[in-house]
Order: C-alpha cells, then sequence, then structure tokens
C-alpha cells in the first residue's frame, strides 16, 4: 500500500499576466470541485489546489512577483503523479501555465515534465492525518460503512435482540458475501519495507544525532534562548484587521461543503536567527508528524486532512498550505485552545506575528491580533479538489477502526464498542 | 480561564442580567430613523427611561438595541463605524454568512419578513416588557410612535409559560456571569463576563473588539476610557451584541413526523432529539421516562463524556447536547481543558414565544392551523464569529458534529438524519425533515447607558459626513 507525499510547484508568472490569470482559473473552478482539471483521473490524489500567490518584498528588500502554486496530496510514488499530471491533465493545465514564465509555448508530455520537474518545491514539513492510509483505502472503508449502515437499518428489529458478539459476527458473515467488500475483511497492506525502514531508521537516528551532539546543544542553549528573548523583544506585531474586500474574497470561496483548503504566506523575519529557527522548529515539527502525531490526532486537533510548510523565494517567504474539516473560525479556534504552543514556535518567525515569549507563549494566545494575522496572510484558493468532499477525518478514522474491528476476535463487550462505531 | 471581575451594572442595560421573566408581556418594535436630529433627541429622553441592570424593574422595562446602518443613521461618524468588528458591519445578511447561519432554501433572507433585502432596514430595536397586556400597550403607546423614527414592523410575543411550541422547557442551561449573584469561577456554568459583556475580560483574558471613539469625538467624556489604555474612550463598554432571529416553528409537523417514525412513543423520540424531556428534565439523568418532580437544580447538574460518553442516553446528534456540548468535546473529553474550550461559545439566550400554543393531541390529529408561531431568539455575545456564529455553524448546523456523519440538528437545523446510540445496535432515523425556518433577523448592538447617551448627544450631530452612506 502507498504512503502520501506532498508536491509543490511554483511558477512566477510573466508581467502582467495576473488578471488573465485569475479569469482563468475562475473558469477552471467553475463548479467548485475543480471540474476543468480532472483531478479524479490521477491516481491517488486526494486532495489538490492551484493558486495565485500574491506578489512580496521580503523583509531584506527582495521582490518576488507573483506566483502560480499547484498543490497535491497524493498517494506514493510521486513519479507516477508527476508523469499523470504532465499526460492526462497536461491540457487543462497548459491554459493557466502559460501566463507563467519559461512555460513552453508549445507544451507535449516531456516539456511539460520538465517545467514541473524544474519548478518543483520540496517541502520542509508535511503532516499527514494517518500516514499510509491511501486513498483506495478511504473510498473502500466509507463503502463498507455505508454498507454497514444499510444493513442495519434493513435488519434492525432482528439484530435487537441478540448480543453485540452476535450482531458483529452476523455483519463479518454479511461482508464476506459481498464481492465488492471481501478485501475490507483483511487488515490494510502496509506501506512497502523500504518506506517503513526509512521510517524507522529516522525515528532512531534522529533523536541519536541530537545525543551525540548534546554537548553542543547544552552551550548553545543559553546563547539561543538569550538571543530570542532580545528578538522578541524587538517584534512587531501587527494588529490590523484584514481589510474588507480581502475578508469578502475569503468568504466567497470558504464553506462550501464540510472541507476547507487553508493557505497562509508570509515572510520570515529578517535575519538569520529567525530563519535559523524556523528552519529547526520546522526540522524537530517534521520529525512529530512523522513519527508521532501520525494517526489522527495532532495534539487534540482531529480535523487536519494534510498540512504542509514550504520554504519559498529563497526561504525569505514561508507558505502554510492545510486541507481541513469545519470553518476557518473553529479552524483558528483550535490553533489558539488547543495547539498555540506548534503555532508559536513556527509562525513567530514570521513577520507581524503577534508578540512570543520563550518562543511558544504568548503569541496566538492573543486571540483577536493572532486571527488578524492569520486572516490577513490568508489567499483564497481558487481551484481547490478533494477526493471526499462529504467526510471529515474524523469520519476516515472511524472508518478505518470499522474495518480493523472486522478482523480477530472480540468479546461482547469489544464487540458492543465497536457496534458503537456505526 | 474564568475570572470575577466587578461590574458596573448601573451603565448595563438590565437584558443582560435579567430575562424579565417576571414581565411576561413582552413585544419587540423594529424602528426607522427618519430624522437624525429629531431622533436623537427622542433617544436622549428615553435614555434615563431605560432599564439598567442595577435595579429589578417594577412593572415594566425597556431596553434598546440599535444596527449598524441605525447607528450610521444617527450620525456614527464614519472613523467610529470602521472600528466595529466585521459581523456588526456586515450584518446577518451575506451571501457567505448565509451558508455558515443556514439561513437557505426556505429560511433564505429573500423570504424574510424583517432584516432581508426585500424589507426596508431595521434601525432600532425597541424592548419592552410588562406584567400584562394592558401595561405594554401603554408602553407600546408612549414608545413606538417617537418624532424622528417610523415603526417597521412589530414583534409581538405570547406567553406560553416555560414550555416553548414543541412542548419543552426551554432556557434552563445558560452561562452565569462570574461574581454575579454568588456564581463562582469553577462553576460548570460560570463565564468570565467578557464573555457576555464588552469592556470586561473573557475567557482568555482579553477584551473583545468593540467599537472605540477618539477623545475629541468625546469632548464632555461621556463614555468611559478604554480599558486597554488607549487612549480613546469606549463606545462598547458595558454593551452586548444582540442577535435576533425569528424563527417559526412548525408545530404539527414536528409531531406527526415522531408519531411517524415512532408512534407510542413519539415523545420518547421527542425527547431524544430535544435531549431534554418536556419538563426539561435531561436524559442524561433520567434516561427511561420524563421526570416531572426534578429539583431545578439537578436540571443542569451533569455532564456528558462523566455520564453518557457514548450517547446511549442523550445521543450525541440531540439538539442540547450540541449546543452546549459541555466537557465533551477535544481536546481531551471529560477533561477542564475540553471544558475551558466550550466556555469560548457559549451564548446568553433571551428569546420569547410569539404566536398561539396548538396543543400537541390538536398538532397531531388537526395538522396545521394556518397561524404562525415559534420563537424571537435573542442572544448575548461580545464575539459573534466565536459566539454565534460558530456554535449555529460547527455544532448546530454541521452535520459532522462530534464525529458524525449525517445529523445536523435535528430539531433546528435544515434535516438530516438522526441516531441514537443503543445496545447493541443504534436506532436510526433518516428524512428529517426542516422544522424551523428562519423569518427575520439582524446583529445589533445592545449599547450600555453611557453609550447611548454619547450617541444621543449633540456631539454626534456635529461630526461631519454625519449622512454618509460608509461601507454600502
Amino acid at each position: 500500500m502507498p504512503y502520501q507525499q506532498a508536491l509543490t510547484v511554483v511558477a512566477p508568472l510573466r508581467d502582467g499576466e495576473r488578471a488573465a490569470l485569475d479569469a482563468d482559473l475562475a473558469a477552471a473552478a467553475a463548479g467548485r470541485n475543480g471540474t476543468a482539471v480532472p483531478f479524479a483521473e490521477l491516481t491517488g490524489v486526494h486532495f489538490a489546489r492551484l493558486f495565485v500567490l500574491d506578489a512580496a518584498t521580503a523583509a531584506d528588500g527582495t521582490r518576488t512577483p507573483e506566483q502560480l502554486v499547484w498543490m497535491s496530496d497524493v498517494d506514493a510514488p510521486l513519479e507516477r503523479h508527476r508523469e499523470q499530471l504532465a499526460e492526462r491533465a497536461g491540457p487543462a493545465l497548459d491554459p493557466l501555465f502559460r501566463h507563467c514564465q519559461g512555460y513552453p509555448e508549445q507544451p507535449d508530455d516531456a516539456g511539460r515534465r520538465a517545467y514541473l520537474d524544474s519548478h518543483t518545491v520540496h517541502e520542509a514539513t508535511f503532516y499527514v492525518n494517518t500516514i499510509g492510509r491511501g486513498l483506495d483505502q478511504v473510498l473502500l472503508e466509507q463503502r463498507l460503512r455505508d454498507a454497514l449502515e444499510r444493513y442495519l437499518d434493513e435488519h434492525r428489529d432482528q439484530l435487537a435482540g441478540l448480543d453485540s458478539a452476535e450482531v458483529r459476527e452476523r455483519l463479518r458473515r454479511f461482508v464476506a458475501d459481498q464481492p465488492q467488500l471481501q478485501v475490507a475483511l483483511e487488515p490494510p497492506q502496509p506501506p512497502g519495507i523500504w518506506f517503513r525502514a526509512r521510517e524507522t531508521l529516522h525515528m532512531v537516528l534522529a533523536p541519536l544525532l541530537l545525543v551525540l551532539l548534546l554537548p553542543l546543544i547544552l552551550i548553545g542553549l543559553p546563547i539561543f534562548a538569550l538571543l530570542l528573548r532580545l528578538h522578541e523583544r524587538r517584534d512587531v506585531p501587527d494588529e490590523r484587521p484584514p481589510d474588507d474586500r480581502h475578508a469578502e474574497q475569503l468568504a466567497a470561496l470558504e464553506d462550501h461543503s464540510i472541507q476547507n483548503p487553508f493557505i497562509a504566506a508570509g515572510s520570515v523575519k529578517p535575519g538569520r536567527f529567525r530563519l535559523l529557527t524556523a528552519t529547526v522548529v520546522l526540522w524537530i515539527a517534521g520529525y512529530f508528524t512523522r513519527h508521532v502525531f501520525n494517526r489522527a490526532d495532532l495534539a487534540g486537533v482531529k480535523t487536519i486532512h494534510f498540512a504542509r510548510w514550504v520554504f519559498l523565494d529563497g526561504h525569505r517567504r514561508v507558505v502554510f498550505a492545510s486541507n481541513y474539516d469545519g470553518s476557518v473560525e473553529s479552524y483558528m479556534d483550535d490553533f489558539i485552545d488547543k495547539v498555540w504552543w506548534g503555532l508559536n514556535a513556527v509562525f513567530s518567525n514570521g513577520v507581524g506575528y503577534p508578540r512570543t515569549r520563550w518562543l511558544i507563549f504568548g503569541g496566538a494566545r492573543d486571540e483577536r491580533v493572532f486571527k488578524h494575522v492569520l486572516r490577513r496572510r490568508q489567499q483564497p484558493v481558487q481551484v481547490w479538489y478533494s477526493a471526499y468532499p462529504d467526510l471529515t477525518a474524523r469520519n476516515l478514522r472511524n472508518n478505518q477502526q470499522l474495518r480493523a474491528g472486522l478482523a480477530g476476535g472480540m468479546n461482547d463487550r469489544q464487540a458492543s464498542d465497536w457496534l458503537a462505531r456505526l | 480561564m474564568t475570572v470575577a471581575e466587578r461590574l458596573e451594572l448601573d451603565d448595563m442595560q438590565g437584558l443582560i442580567l435579567r430575562g424579565y421573566r417576571d414581565l411576561p408581556a413582552a413585544c419587540f418594535v423594529l424602528l426607522a430613523v427618519k430624522d437624525a436630529a429629531a431622533a436623537r433627541g427622542w433617544l436622549a429622553g428615553l435614555v434615563p427611561q431605560l432599564t439598567s441592570a442595577g435595579t429589578r424593574p417594577a412593572g415594566s422595562a425597556i431596553n434598546l438595541a440599535v444596527t449598524m446602518p441605525g447607528l450610521r443613521a444617527l450620525g456614527l461618524p464614519s472613523e467610529v463605524a470602521h472600528t466595529f468588528p466585521l459581523e456588526l458591519r456586515e450584518g446577518m445578511v451575506t451571501e457567505h454568512r448565509g451558508r455558515v447561519l443556514g439561513d437557505v432554501g426556505e429560511s433564505a433572507p429573500e423570504h424574510w419578513l424583517f432584516g432581508g433585502p426585500a424589507t426596508p432596514q431595521p434601525h432600532l430595536l425597541l424592548l419592552l416588557y410588562a406584567k400584562d397586556e394592558a401595561g405594554l400597550a401603554r408602553l407600546l403607546d408612549a414608545h413606538a410612535n417617537a418624532p424622528g423614527v417610523t415603526e417597521l414592523h412589530r414583534l409581538p410575543s405570547t406567553d406560553i409559560g416555560e414550555r416553548e411550541h414543541f412542548g419543552f422547557r426551554d432556557g434552563i442551561s445558560q452561562p452565569r456571569l462570574a461574581g454575579i449573584g454568588g456564581t463562582g469561577v469553577g462553576d460548570d456554568q460560570a463565564v468570565s463576563a467578557g464573555e457576555l459583556v464588552l469592556g470586561y475580560r473573557d475567557e482568555y483574558g482579553l477584551y473583545a473588539a468593540r467599537p472605540l471613539v477618539p477623545a475629541r469625538l468625546d469632548p464632555d467624556a461621556v463614555l468611559a476610557d478604554d480599558v486597554e489604555g488607549s487612549g480613546e474612550r469606549d463606545l462598547g463598554r458595558n454593551g452586548s451584541y444582540l442577535v435576533l432571529r425569528q424563527l417559526e416553528q412548525d408545530v404539527p409537523g414536528f409531531w406527526q413526523f415522531v408519531d411517524a417514525a415512532a408512534g407510542e412513543d413519539r415523545t420518547a423520540l421527542a425527547a431524544k432529539m430535544v435531549g431534554r424531556w418536556p419538563s426539561g428534565a435531561p436524559l442524561v439523568l433520567s434516561p427511561d421516562a420524563d421526570d416531572p418532580g426534578m429539583d431545578r437544580a439537578r436540571l443542569n447538574a451533569f455532564r456528558y463524556h462523566d455520564q453518557d460518553p457514548q450517547g446511549l442516553r442523550c445521543p450525541v446528534a440531540a439538539h442540547v447536547r450540541r449546543t452546549n456540548p459541555r466537557e465533551s468535546l477535544d481536546p481531551d473529553p471529560g477533561s477542564d481543558a475540553s471544558l475551558a474550550v466550550g466556555k469560548h461559545h457559549r451564548l446568553l439566550r433571551r428569546g420569547r414565544s410569539y404566536g398561539p400554543r396548538l396543543p400537541i393531541e390538536q398538532a397531531l390529529h388537526d395538522g396545521h392551523d394556518g397561524r404562525s408561531r415559534g420563537l424571537y431568539f435573542v442572544c448575548l455575545n461580545t464575539n459573534l464569529a466565536r459566539q454565534f456564529e460558530f456554535v449555529q455553524q460547527t455544532w448546530v448546523n454541521s452535520p459532522k458534529f462530534a464525529g458524525l456523519y449525517d445529523e445536523p440538528d435535528p430539531i433546528v437545523a435544515p434535516g438530516g438524519s438522526f441516531s441514537m446510540p443503543a445496545v447493541p445496535v443504534r436506532r436510526r432515523v433518516t428524512g428529517v425533515p426542516r422544522f424551523v425556518t428562519v423569518r427575520g433577523g439582524g446583529y445589533f448592538l445592545l449599547p450600555g447607558v453611557r453609550a447611548l447617551r454619547w450617541l444621543a448627544s449633540a456631539g454626534v450631530a456635529e461630526m461631519p459626513n454625519t449622512s454618509s452612506p460608509v461601507g454600502s
């Protein structure tokens, strides 16, 4: 079974092409679920999006033009995804990427492929709700859940008097009789041996490296703390609310289904210290998303399907992108109430963020300023695709555990808890 | 974290502290400002007659709320208007807010009786309360036809007792202001004053967004200084944001639906959908039958995760469980942390029913009597996005609440399915129709007394651009 990967393609626009590109993106977005781009024909795409990143002047004065960005959360191998992007989606992508610098005039598969490859940016950190749960598994488990619910509706009277273990047995037999569902009786294939070996190695080696470097870290830490406090005292939070037009633009694209895409871009504070801090924090965050928060629960937040941080413009800017359940208000509240420490450690290295203390305290807990900053940094996602727009991450988790509970033996109590998933 | 502060009750309108239950006759009147100067003169005379939270009203009560267009019509300078939070400036009716609040289809604002695009914009909301209809008539005579304003729409309530039209006791669980009436900060229902009243610390220890006035526009220092020390004057202090919604209830539709789905057990099914029995007894404490004799103090003395984690007693999708989930949600159901998160989303409800009561038997057998009935829903909060809109979108309307799949609020949301966890197998009712239709609404500021005095003062009138339609 596959594991999931992120693809980010960033292409600078040619001068004066913004308006035309916006119009073409709007056309591509007709119907909201990206009908013009054949997302569903690309194997294993969970989520995908196309949007224009506004031009920016970094803290050091460097100007970056507007950029067209493609992002997808997709089952491995990325190689296949890139190939299909060039071949199957090419004709739909050409009218968009033709507004970008250096895109081939007469694009063929090879030309597109070369362009995508040369404009791919590797993410700094990737969060996956549940590592190793491929698209096929998601869809199978939802079909399973639907079938079981229907079975219960149709057979409730026959089942009502039975004990839980017996009901579970009937459901297992029902599944065994369904040719399209039988496969759910077996646990899903884990990701391949090479992937698992690599992850295990990373999980062990990274802390080992830290232990080896411990003397250096111990010496460096007080210096870091001192510098950090000096920088934090100089920080200037940007308390302005987003302007009304920007807020309206964002709202117009939000809440069309129970999922929403989020994208925010911000400049890294000037100087090497903040860039170094952001880099190290994102590296640590990456360790935790790979090895700790990889089972549907990001420290109490269970609504994020995928998220990534990407350095852009020669590490002058960071883009944060995610696909989440519910409203942006509840999303921001989750940030403030549940994972403020993590948000602060990363985002406080960005210009204008509410003032932090010791990197993780304060910051996001300043609700009003934090929401203003996030909303101001947020960018509209013009084209967005979800392979399962009606399912929350919690639904996916429940489906997965439903399927897992078909295998093996259970006593009555365990069967009762399992049946509570339906 | 909940903190108790000293509140300036004399500067708060009484509705913040009291629902005026002992004044059962009530009418809400929507007014439009026709002549700003005359209206301000009328307002200046009205302010001393308004019922503050500092004194218990004897015989009658008058409160006043104002919309953003109303503030502009009274002459609020645009530089002050810009300091209001976005929700208030945009109002309840925007395309996006329609999706957030569920105001689509039959509930869409174009069909509204007030507050929508088809009717004139309300400016002021006069809330009148009296002991009886005669007293209310006197109040209406005295205040509804005032100089400078015209009456747009009247919302007369009906005293149908403690039970709302579907037949369930309402208004049991309310957030309580910490420090008032012996409410301790450790109380599950206690919230910091700033969650409900502007100008005080909220559960984050912060001050909610509120309108501020440059000191030069308040030369007589009518307003209090901004407690955050900006040097500006606080137009929001001791006020609150008021939400008004006319929610029409389809009583025959409701009872006929539960009757068709459950027959003799219709009341039990209805109770499962509400989360309480008709008497108000919570299902968590009394799962199998109503308990009309339950002590009043017990009606709200329960927790969900602690006593009923799977919803075997009170279904997860039930109305009261999702409008106030207590300690049952993430980050850690059952914990103080979850209770604390829940306190960021509380609403103080001050609604009144309207229309004649339709007895359940009659609703079951005769069906519609052609009369409109329902609730004038009124609630107070200080952060519309985090409180009213969040509750409406994330808890009430979302079919995905707390891990569910297709179960919006079975009472007030526009339809879906509803499941009742049971052993061994849940019961599920599908095709729950819409029982509640939105017929009007708006966002208001319920100002403090000093704020109203400032609005009525001549100072406002002398400001430039008094009639510029900013933001429209």
